[in-house]
């Protein structure tokens, strides 16, 4: 559910500073996973957990900010 | 080496007279020779353009406020409006009224940045310092500093870090994984993409400037290449006005994200 101005619910209203929060959590999350990934893929010589890494942290970045955002 | 430099450089070399287009080289248009060197220290014009800005800003802001009147007159009117617009659309939307210890810095980063850009487009200047990544990165080190010691002050250092790493409303079970990510886009995600979007963006726009500036010199020819030459003009035109919205813009965004930040600083996240 996205947070519009008109919301009932008490979630914090939406600011400028939010997209950015949101574009920041995809890019530490990919960010932090992909390099996980990467370093156990170098160690282990399966070069998929590179990409899979990213993925997954992509998952958990937006799993964050649908915790964040939507569910205070 | 400047556009102007750039152009004369180039010359005589037209397009029809068996002459390649001489694409501008960011050797040519970003790396500037020193103008003068202080025990080693070499100044390039950049630099000059950045300590110009602060000279400018500094002398403005000490005649308009030197005898403050209750009814503002000639250069006070003009800075009161510009303090005042900082505070209504980019303070006080973040930060609330008691944010307003904060205006001075935020009023001096917009402003700053601001100038700074705009030398982009004013003729025989024409060199935004931003594009150099060091001017950006450093102001981006101001701002985290700022807000990490507001966060530290406000929350305790731990209550800070603990605050930062602990989403409100996510599962206990997931935090071990999610924290990670926080605390990564918090300390550094943040600071990097602040810079990163204000560097580029002024890079990008001095680069389009060059290549269609050098693009209408080089196109032009009493031939047909007349009217590419006026296409060409017709864009650095366009580009021009484009620039001008994103000076603005840019200082805009860059304050406040600022202002953004320093307000999670201040109160744990929602």
């Amino acid at each position: 559910m996205s947070a519009g101005p008109g919301q009932k619910r008490d979630s914090p209203p939406p600011r400028a500073g939010t997209g950015w929060t949101v574009m920041s959590y995809l890019i530490g999350g990919m960010g932090l996973y992909g390099a996980i990934g990467w370093l156990i893929g170098r160690w282990t010589h399966i070069a998929a957990l590179f990409p899979i890494g990213l993925l997954v942290g992509m998952g958990l970045a937006l799993a964050l900010v649908i915790f964040r955002f939507t569910r205070s | 080496m400047s556009e102007v430099q750039a152009m004369t450089a180039v010359g005589g070399c037209h397009i029809f007279t068996g002459c390649g287009y001489p694409a501008p080289s960011y050797q040519d248009s970003f790396i500037f020779k020193p103008i003068f060197t202080i025990g080693g220290f070499e100044f390039t014009k950049p630099m000059m353009l950045v300590v110009f800005a602060v000279v400018l800003i500094l002398s403005f802001f000490g005649v308009a406020f030197r005898r403050p009147q209750l009814v503002p007159r000639g250069a006070q009117n003009l800075a009161e409006l510009g303090v005042l617009a900082v505070r209504d659309q980019i303070l006080r939307p973040q930060l609330g009224r008691k944010g307003d210890r904060y205006l001075p810095f935020l009023v001096s980063l917009f402003f700053f940045i601001w100038l700074v850009n705009l030398f982009e487009l004013i003729p025989w200047i024409q060199f935004p310092a931003m594009s150099r990544y060091a001017f950006p990165l450093s102001l981006t080190l101001i701002v985290w500093v700022t807000y990490m010691t507001i966060g530290m002050r406000s929350q305790g250092p731990v209550g800070y870090f603990k605050n930062m790493a602990v989403p409100k409303g996510a599962p206990w079970w997931i935090l071990p994984l999610l924290s990670p990510i926080e605390l990564l886009s918090n300390i550094f995600v943040r600071p990097f993409t602040l810079s990163i979007r204000l560097f580029a963006n002024m890079l990008a726009g001095h680069l389009l400037l060059v290549v269609f500036s050098l693009g209408t010199w080089y196109l032009l020819s009493l031939s047909i290449g007349l009217l590419y030459a006026a296409t060409s003009f017709i864009v650095v035109i366009l580009v021009f006005g484009l620039e001008v919205l994103i000076t603005l813009l840019q200082a805009f965004i860059f304050t406040t994200l600022t202002a953004f930040y320093i307000s999670d600083s201040l109160e744990a996240a929602h």
